[in-house]
């Protein structure tokens, strides 16, 4: 076990040694140091990390986690799995074939469809925006997918875990300026993304969040459920910033069809509107 | 003590612990909405540094009121008007126009077609009108923002305090809301509704042209007083005014998950679709 985690952690800094050297090459303005350095501005008690604003992963990772090869209108996606290193999610066997009876059901099996709440992590790397809501003490995500939200608990008491919720139970700390939370109580009805990657409930996450600049949100996600992997597995993504003036979460909100199929319906589309049957009115 | 019909909120705020016990049935057509009256117990608010009062916490609907559940069998009893045991705030009073009475009797009697019971958003004010003592809200505040996070339907509400515009060609369940401090009382104007929403279990509703004033005015550390004024031209004939205060919960307890799309077990009994283009006749 501690070698296995020995060597997690060897990949986890080879890696983070590349995306530096990357950095490094490609950013002539930074200084070196600013992908493992940035230090954010604080909240008004001059200490805490001001994480808020609206962010949004970029890219299409929601489609399958461990990679896709594009398809109309979406573009390709690498794997988002940095641990194990070759980026896929380490099932059990009899979980692998299960994953894969839910990717051949996809087009009508995956819970999003239903215009359910996404569950974490899979609410972070949809490719929607979510806004990070805060004040000394107060943390809370509202996720614009189905109106979804969390809120951040202090880990100074245990975790809530008496049933299974959507978008579980959260309790952080920060470490630096990384902010920690810990996720349990997440039903295993959820899945991971798209391609029928799922999890049971025992599914237990620990969430990392830190800037590395001043818009980029960097997100790990470290995943372990021992009845569906056979090892912890962790997965990254980042968050750019949505700096456009005004710019805000707006509702989103499903009608169903006349068939009982449900469809995500913008305030922005005319169709949400359902303008008064006055007619109806006059003859009671 | 006894309150009188001509009461001034401003006492009865002042006399807070009084109003809590539930001393009677006040009338909510004699309460006009009062700003919120600078007092020395002002001073004592919790603020933020910006200098306006800190509405950050986990908040709950107190008193009586039952969403409108019992007054379709129980109207003019005065039950949720404080007649009952330990009293509750006052029932707002609706006076529709003559078309939109007859669709409200429709609703009456169709109950199932709310659509709260189909886990859709419950709108304005009827996210914070929820039964008294069961969902929370969890407020979250900074100078740019009051963010109102609903457990029931995971409602959102993050309202800017700058006095912004609406938006155009928008209309959404929970419309849009902008904000403003009016010295310490926070005020919601609230547009943009897409005319779906119900205001309560008992049929009683709105349409797109709805209108919400809110404030919301932190009396004491523990308790903020919210008011609403709806006005819908077409429903009716006079704005309807909905009151109550919010009670801070003790910080041991936390906001839980409402799940209700993802559990829904229901819709088979429903024999008309709300919302959608099929209408079919009850039988």
């Amino acid at each position: 076990m501690s070698s296995t985690r020995v060597a997690r952690h060897a990949v986890r800094s080879i890696v983070l040694a590349a995306v530096a050297a990357t950095v490094a090459f490609t950013a002539v303005a930074q200084t070196a140091k600013d992908a493992t350095s940035f230090s954010p501005g604080r909240l008004w008690d001059g200490k805490t990390p001001d994480f808020r604003g609206i962010w949004q992963a970029r890219g299409s990772a929601y489609v399958n986690l461990e990679g896709h090869p594009g398809e109309k209108g979406i573009a390709a996606s690498a794997s988002i799995i940095v641990d194990p290193p070759d980026g896929k999610i380490p099932y059990r066997p009899e979980a692998l074939a299960r994953r894969d009876e839910n990717y051949r059901a996809r087009g009508t099996a995956d819970p999003a469809l239903k215009c359910y709440q996404a569950g974490v992590p899979r609410a972070t790397y949809l490719g929607t925006p979510l806004q990070i809501l805060q004040s000394p003490g107060n943390f809370a995500i509202a996720y614009q997918d189905n109106h979804a939200f969390r809120v951040f608990h202090t880990d100074d008491r245990p975790h809530f875990d008496a049933a299974d919720w959507w978008m579980g139970d959260t309790r952080y700390r920060w470490e630096g300026d990384t902010l920690i939370a810990d996720v349990v109580a997440l039903t295993d009805q959820l899945w991971l993304d798209q391609a029928g990657n799922f999890h049971s409930t025992e599914f237990h996450v620990v969430e990392r969040y830190r800037m590395t600049g001043p818009d980029a949100l960097e997100y790990e996600a470290r995943i372990e459920d021992p009845v569906v992997y056979s090892r912890p597995w962790t997965l990254r993504a980042v968050l750019q910033r949505v700096k456009q003036r005004g710019a805000r979460i707006i509702e989103d909100e499903c009608l169903d069809d006349e068939n009982g199929v449900r469809h995500h319906v913008s305030p922005y589309d005319p169709r949400n509107l359902l303008k008064t049957d006055y007619s109806r009115w006059k003859k009671p | 003590m006894k309150l009188t019909r001509t009461v001034d909120w401003r006492v009865v705020l002042g006399l807070g612990a009084a109003f809590l016990a539930g001393t009677g049935p006040l009338n909510p057509a004699s309460a006009q909405p009062a700003p919120a009256a600078p007092s020395a117990s002002n001073a004592a608010l919790p603020r933020l540094p910006d200098g306006h009062p800190d509405l950050q916490g986990l908040w709950l609907k107190s008193g009586g009121g039952f969403q409108g559940l019992f007054i379709g069998s129980l109207e003019g009893t005065n039950f949720a008007a404080g007649g009952g045991r330990g009293g509750g705030p006052p029932t707002p009073q609706y006076e529709y126009t003559p078309g939109a009475a007859a669709e409200r009797a429709y609703r009456q009697q169709h109950g199932y077609e709310d659509p709260e019971g189909r886990c859709h958003l419950p709108g304005v004010p009827r996210a914070l009108d929820q039964p008294a003592g069961l969902y929370p809200v969890q407020i979250v505040q900074d100078e740019n923002y009051v963010a109102l996070l609903h457990e029931a339907m995971h409602d959102v509400r993050i309202i800017p305090t700058d006095n912004s515009k609406h938006p155009r060609n928008y209309s959404a369940w929970s419309g849009d809301s902008r904000g403003r401090w009016e010295g310490d009382t926070f005020v919601v104007d609230v547009s943009n509704f897409n005319g779906r929403t119900w205001l309560d279990m008992a049929g009683n509703f709105v349409d797109e042209n709805e209108h919400v004033l809110e404030r919301f005015s932190l009396t004491d550390p523990n308790t903020i007083l919210y008011e609403a004024t709806v006005t819908d031209p077409t429903v009716f004939v006079k704005p309807v005014a909905f009151r109550f205060t919010l009670k801070r919960v003790p910080a041991a307890q936390q906001i839980l998950e409402y799940s209700c799309l993802e559990g829904e077990r229901s819709r088979q009994h429903f024999t008309e679709e709300d919302g959608g283009t099929k209408r079919r006749v009850v039988r």
